[in-house]
């Protein structure tokens, strides 16, 4: 039954994966295709160029235009150029869908490689790493505050902290980013300005030591703006689960209070709390790419950055195709675990 | 009749809103806000500071990274403030067929630290020479002399730092110790420092400050019968100008922070009324309709649930170079889906109430009943969704602006943390460029969130805390 359910979601993952590329394909269609000719361009006139040094005759010149001109149509007719529009964004989705994602203009790998999908790759652990480090300590200190809320609602903690949630809730995160780093790199030098190693990265044990002193202040700010939002919606949740009637059974047969809070409340309100620390991991993914770029943190967000700075459209496609992917992807896992956790809707018809 | 009853309504929303503390404070922050907005003609430096934040021109007479006035209230030795001095006596005379200005400027200087410059700014028209002479409280002298050759008319700034170094050197070096005059060269020196400076051993190295009145002379000699001088004014520089210091531009911050609240308004309330009214109207007429209708679109809502916002926006952005609108335009096209869920479940239930059947039974259109009955249930809460929403329109604008991918015709807070950004002021550790944009968001952000979550608290009878 279960499984049956999970194939679903999964397919329907792909689907929408297929129609959000379809998406990108129209809508950036004009952009990609004079980067993609004027590759060609570049690529027919290295060719005809090493050609020509080996070529000797009268009609040399005659025989490199012609070249020229056969190579061009090949290659143009190889990207479907030659084709109507319909067919061109066809062409192009399926091309982003099954991860040919094309070559950087300008971009390269850290091993000088010019394929998107490689740069794009290399960047996607670095990504994770921060980010599923701080939502992780964010969550864990969010679900415990919000629970101390919840238990004393209304009492002085639960407003400071619920005055708290309201005061960053605007705050952006690459901004306090910002002053983080003019304070701990500038006014008190204790912590890197950026970036993810020492140059020359240390060996063997100091190496994690390295990675992780350079990651205390990015995940730093994240944790600092995040638990508090994460608090705030678990003390509702609870607090909602803790006006249920079967709460106030359990109260009426005399069970302790903490064995309520977290026997009782906490077993109903698990789903919908794991649904939202996991949507704070998703979110992350997409939120913080700014929050890179400030901690020159060279993750997938940097890349935006960069791409956007060096107007490297293949990348920034390339970027964007992934995010969306991994987001996706990221949306349907959170669709499978809630689906376990909460039995009710793998049963229901309508989702 | 109806208009009685929502009256009413609106009436006992706003006593239980009243309740809330912090709501209160929310919407007396948001009329604060408003208030910079209508009065910013006041509140600028410069008439024109909002229009003229990129012509760099304009921002010439300032100082570069100024402090903000305040600092002086904590610091031992104070700064110097910026000011504009205009003559204090002219006194016109002929010496033959020349036509003669002398003018003098006084400036009062009592300050712990020199400013960062002295400019002499004049609109000269025709042929003029100017013979400057600066005049030290101690006596000692610098001068300078300056013609223009060309007829027409043009706007002179004549700078110590930039134009007198030479001069100055040679004032300071006769104080000097021999030896370390001889070893240093007018480049080498701060020569603002040493113009402000004590004439002991140890002015070009380390000076001290000579408080008094400097006065800066100018004779001006017209030589053609046209030419002449007009608007004449001594320009100091100093450590500290305005309420938040100045830029690596010489531009004057505190402007540009009221000038970003216009829009950071604009951009917020425009996006969130935009795409919560759409979000709305979407989640009411699926929950309404029901059966196929439902169904597709809830198909189209998840495809832009999908799609991840920032980085969408930040590639059309990169790609489309948008204006200000159509960037807003932008946002609301990803924006709307924030209230589709929970309004689509409301009106669900709404559906099955028995005035809606009685509604259906007496003949009332489809229309009717959605926007006479169902919509207007559904105010209290998209008010809540539209508070929540501005601070998340400011600060992705700010985002897509921190890129460099903003409008360049507006000001807006994030671009001006673009230029802080970029100019490297974070790691130069040039606070009042950073800190005072990012806090202007965070407390616009606040605001709203203060109004949006009494809103929630009101509407969730259940988050009620006995």
């Amino acid at each position: 039954m279960y499984w049956k359910y999970a194939a679903r979601r999964v397919f329907y993952a792909i689907v929408m994966f297929v129609i959000t590329v379809a998406i990108f394909s129209a809508l950036f269609n004009a952009v990609a295709e004079r980067v993609l000719r004027s590759q060609i361009r570049e690529q027919v006139s290295a060719e005809v160029t090493s050609l020509g040094k080996t070529l000797i005759g009268q009609n040399r010149s005659e025989v490199l235009a012609r070249v020229r001109v056969q190579r061009t149509a090949e290659l143009t007719s190889m990207y479907h150029l030659d084709e109507p529009t319909l067919s061109r964004v066809f062409w192009r989705t399926v091309d982003s869908v099954s991860f040919r994602l094309g070559e950087a203009t300008i971009i390269k790998s850290s091993a000088g490689e010019k394929d998107v999908l490689t740069i794009v790759g290399e960047r996607l652990p670095r990504t994770i790493m921060l980010f599923s480090v701080a939502a992780a300590i964010d969550v864990v200190l969010g679900v415990w505050l919000g629970l101390r809320k919840a238990r004393k609602a209304g009492g002085f903690m639960d407003k400071a902290t619920s005055i708290g949630t309201m005061i960053v809730f605007g705050m952006p995160a690459w901004w306090l980013g910002m002053l983080l780093i003019m304070f701990f790199a500038f006014t008190l030098p204790i912590f890197p300005s950026g970036g993810i190693h020492a140059a020359p990265p240390p060996q063997g044990i100091g190496f994690f030591l390295d990675l992780l002193w350079h990651m205390v202040l990015p995940v730093f700010t994240l944790v600092i703006l995040g638990f508090w939002g994460r608090a705030y919606i678990t003390r509702n949740i609870v607090l909602g689960t803790l006006q249920e009637d079967f709460i106030m059974s359990a109260r009426a047969r005399g069970i302790s209070e903490r064995r309520v809070l977290f026997g009782h409340t906490l077993r109903t309100a698990a789903p919908p709390i794991v649904t939202m620390s996991l949507l704070a991991m998703v979110g992350s993914i997409s939120g913080a790419l700014i929050f890179e770029g400030i901690f020159s943190w060279p993750g997938m967000g940097n890349l935006y950055w960069q791409a956007v700075q060096q107007n490297d459209i293949p990348v920034l496609m390339g970027d964007l195709t992934i995010t969306t992917g991994i987001y996706i992807l990221a949306l349907a896992v959170l669709d499978l675990v809630y689906g376990f956790l909460d039995p009710r809707v793998k049963v229901g018809g309508k989702a | 009749m109806k208009t009685k009853r929502s009256v009413s309504q609106a009436r006992a929303l706003w006593a239980e809103f009243r309740q809330v503390r912090f709501g209160v404070l929310g919407l007396v922050m948001l009329a604060l806000f408003v208030l910079i907005v209508l009065f910013q003609p006041v509140l600028l430096s410069k008439a024109d500071a909002a229009n003229r934040w990129r012509d760099m021109t304009y921002w010439l007479d300032n100082p570069r990274y100024a402090l903000p006035v305040w600092v002086n209230w904590f610091t031992g030795r104070d700064y110097a403030v910026s000011k504009i001095i205009p003559a204090s006596s002219v006194v016109d005379s002929t010496s033959g067929s020349l036509r003669m200005q002398t003018m003098e400027f006084p400036y009062e200087f009592k300050a712990g630290r020199p400013p960062s410059d002295f400019m002499f700014k004049v609109g000269v028209t025709g042929r003029v020479s100017l013979a400057m002479e600066i005049v030290r409280p101690d006596g000692r002298t610098v001068t300078y002399n300056k013609s223009t050759t060309s007829e027409g008319s043009q706007i002179l700034r004549i700078s110590v730092a930039q134009n007198m170094m030479d001069r100055v050197f040679a004032m300071a070096s006769s104080a000097e110790d021999p030896a370390i005059a001889a070893s240093r060269n007018p480049r080498q020196i701060d020569s603002i420092a040493a113009l402000f400076g004590k004439a002991q051993p140890g002015i070009l190295s380390t000076p001290e400050v000579l408080n008094g009145t400097y006065t800066l002379r100018l004779q001006a000699a017209l030589a053609s019968p046209t030419a002449k001088i007009d608007s004449a004014e001594l320009v100091i520089a100093g450590g500290v100008q305005g309420l938040l210091g100045t830029d690596g531009s010489k531009r004057d911050l505190w402007s540009g922070l009221i000038a970003g609240t216009k829009w950071a308004l604009i951009i917020g309330l425009l996006t969130s009324f935009i795409s919560v009214a759409v979000g709305v109207l979407y989640g009411v007429a699926a929950g309404y309709f029901g059966g196929w209708v439902d169904s597709l679109m809830n198909r189209i809502f998840e495809i832009f649930v999908s799609i991840p916002l920032l980085p969408i926006l930040i590639v059309m952005s990169a790609v489309f170079k948008p204006s200000i609108w159509i960037m807003i335009i932008m946002m609301c096209i990803f924006f709307w889906v924030g209230p589709v869920k929970t309004v689509r479940s409301i009106a669900l239930q709404i559906k099955e109430t028995s005035y809606i059947e009685a509604a259906h039974g007496l003949g009332a259109s489809h229309w009717r009943i959605l926007f006479r009955h169902m919509v207007p249930q559904l105010i209290p809460y998209s008010f809540a969704s539209m508070a929540l929403a501005v601070p998340g329109a400011i600060v992705f604008e700010a985002s897509i602006s921190l890129i460099g991918l903003g409008d360049a015709t507006v000001v807006t807070w994030g671009q001006i943390l673009f230029d802080a950004f970029s100019s490297g002021a974070v790691l130069q550790g040039i606070w009042w460029w950073v800190i005072p944009p990012g806090l202007a968001m965070a407390a616009l952000g606040m605001t709203f969130a203060f109004i949006g979550f009494a809103m929630d608290t009101i509407l969730n009878p259940r988050l009620k805390t006995r």
